[in-house]
């Protein structure tokens, strides 16, 4: 990569190019009528566990979690 | 009718059956008759092991048909949204073609496979062929590992691949699969492991029988430049102009990450897709198979019922003529 | 923005792309050749698996004077709204601007901000939203757009952008983290463009 300057302000946050793009489709979605936006909306729950592993173990044998993710936007909680 | 017949005709056999056949026939299930006969005197011959053993066989056939049925109802919900995601890959393919044979120093090997079994081959087929990959990209300064999407590969790789394991995701299918769901997955995937060169493995639907193994390659940004600077297939990349952004490998760098997660979406969908095919086609065989059991069984059963009619027959006849004489 | 001029020149990637019709590129075939013959040596047993290219539709090569016409394929996570349609024209959001595209414009790769996409076909224009994404125009005249989410201008509720840009405002002068302003800049840059393309 380049200096900062040429990063785009939301890689700089800390963002990958997916969040970004996440985001704005979220924030279109919003904008949406009824029933436009209920059908829109059932598109993005997220759903699924992940779990690291390495040298042939688990990292932490509890770390299992199961996430549903807000792409984290506190009002779009309730969406999900 | 018939059944309601067949049970008619056990409740009338029932009594007759002395606890110590009922033992000896437990051991021998399917035929128990033909040895059964002649001890302790007992003509009449059992068919109430015949009839459980059909009964039972009939609640699976009962059980693998629903299952077809649902298998068919959700591969017609997910194939409509396999065959509209379709397009979502082929302008990556276009741009940035497909390199397979990419000699790169890391290599990750994303394996597809379903949480749930019952499905025929599918996920032993995906399995294989990445094995096959770590095989073909191993060897000294390289290194292959495993992002593994499903439990069922996890099963198989957890043998004898532990070491190379450096991803596990499940229960992806627990709502319906959206691009959002897989495109943060993906986002998990490029932020835990360090990648030359992705290669996804799973089976792509082509009908209801028929699954054709697939490896798409995502290449990372470093190597996409090196392949365009030397030429080559990708050599043509460099006749684009890029527009936005300040620096042509920013610009690349999001495209890679779009190029993941759109592949990864495409090929999701393709195995959750393959996987309900097979499971349909595995349950409709299984459901024809119990069919011909159960022909079967009623054969043997009628064929005993019908011994044993003629047995008391005889036996009444012989009586009355003894009478008679 | 209109630049067609090089488009004309001779490309090598339209013919690569159109490998499976031209027989003059024996290249295109090479790269899946050490592919195929790496992996039965390492697995005699088994066959090779496909790769993406064996499922690719054909693509023509550059031809050798600019089509009357644009091929666009704009295809989204779960549709596939345009699939090699003949259009005149094309204007998409890229991040340096609106972007026209006609028929024999240079080769390009670019990042598409949220705005709006119109497609020019006669006299008849149809406009979509689109979050983001990318576009890629090839020199054969094709124009791929891939877009998180496009929807048609008369689904989106004024209302609600209004009451969002409003919200997105506030929460970036409250923002404390890089995080949050981000987001909220992104917020802002969503709404204003959503705003934008209902009033102009």
């Amino acid at each position: 990569m380049a200096s900062n300057a040429a990063v785009p302000f939301w890689r700089a946050a800390g963002m990958t190019y997916i969040t970004y793009s996440n985001i704005c489709a979220n924030l279109v979605r919003n904008c949406l009528k009824e029933p436009y936006k209920t059908d829109a909306l059932s598109r993005e729950k997220v759903h699924f566990s992940i779990s690291k592993w390495t040298d042939g173990k688990p990292e932490k044998p509890s770390f299992c979690s199961v996430f549903i993710r807000s792409l984290h936007l506190p009002d779009m909680v309730a969406n999900l | 009718m018939a059944m309601a017949a067949l049970r008619r005709e056990g409740r009338r056999l029932a009594p007759l059956i002395s606890p110590r056949t009922i033992t000896a026939v437990r051991s021998s299930p399917l035929y128990p008759t033909l040895e059964d006969e002649g001890p302790l005197g007992v003509r009449h011959i059992s068919t109430q092991v015949v009839r459980n053993r059909m009964k039972s066989v009939k609640n699976i056939q009962k059980i693998t048909k629903a299952m077809k049925m649902v298998a068919a109802s959700k591969l017609r919900a997910i194939q409509t949204k396999t065959e509209n995601s379709r397009g979502l890959w082929q302008p990556f393919t276009a741009l940035l073609g497909d390199l397979p044979s990419a000699d790169v120093k890391k290599n990750v090997v994303v394996t597809i496979s379903s949480d749930k079994g019952l499905c025929g081959g599918i996920n032993s087929t995906s399995v294989k062929i990445s094995k096959g990959l770590h095989k073909l990209n191993s060897g000294p300064e390289k290194e292959t590992k495993y992002v593994i999407l499903g439990e069922k590969a996890k099963a198989q790789l957890v043998r004898d691949s532990k070491k190379d394991i450096e991803l596990i995701i499940t229960e992806l299918q627990k709502n319906p699969l959206n691009y959002t769901q897989v495109s943060v997955l993906a986002d998990e995937i490029l932020k835990n492991v360090e990648y030359d060169a992705l290669r996804i493995v799973f089976n792509k639907f082509q009908s209801v029988v028929s699954f054709v193994p697939t490896v798409s390659t995502v290449l990372s940004t470093e190597i996409v430049e090196r392949e365009a600077e030397s030429g080559g297939k990708l050599g043509d990349l460099d006749s684009y102009e890029v527009e936005g952004g300040e620096t042509k490998g920013e610009i690349l760098q999001n495209l890679a990450e779009f190029q993941f997660s759109c592949t990864m979406f495409n090929a999701v969908l393709e195995n959750a897709c393959s996987e309900q095919g097979a499971r349909m086609s595995a349950m409709d065989s299984s459901s024809r198979n119990a069919g011909d059991m159960l022909d079967r069984l009623t054969l043997t059963y009628n064929r005993t019922r019908q011994a044993s009619i003629t047995t008391e027959l005889i036996e009444i006849i012989s009586g009355a003529s003894a009478l008679e004489g | 923005m209109l630049r067609r001029a090089l488009g004309l020149l001779p490309r090598p990637i339209a013919a690569a792309r159109a490998r499976s019709f031209s027989t003059d590129l024996p290249a295109a075939h090479t790269a899946d050749a050490t592919f195929m013959e790496a992996w039965n040596k390492v697995m005699p047993n088994m066959d090779p698996p496909k790769t993406p290219l064996s499922f690719m539709h054909p693509r023509p090569p550059t031809p050798s004077s600019i089509p009357p016409k644009l091929t666009v394929n704009f295809v989204l996570p779960y549709d596939s709204e345009l699939s090699t349609k003949e259009v005149d024209m094309v204007i998409v959001p890229a991040t340096t601007g609106q972007m026209g595209v006609l028929p024999g414009h240079v080769a390009t790769i670019a990042e598409l901000k949220p705005g709006v996409l119109s497609v020019h076909e006669g006299s008849e224009t149809t406009k979509y939203f689109v979050s983001s994404g990318f576009v890629f125009i090839h020199a054969n005249s094709f124009a791929d757009i891939i877009a998180v989410e496009a929807v048609p201008l008369d689904q989106i509720d004024a209302n609600l952008v209004q009451k969002g840009l409003a919200d997105f405002t506030q929460k970036l002068s409250s923002a404390t983290t890089e995080l949050e302003k981000a987001e909220a800049q992104i917020g802002i840059d969503v709404h204003s463009a959503l705003n934008s393309a209902l009033t102009g």
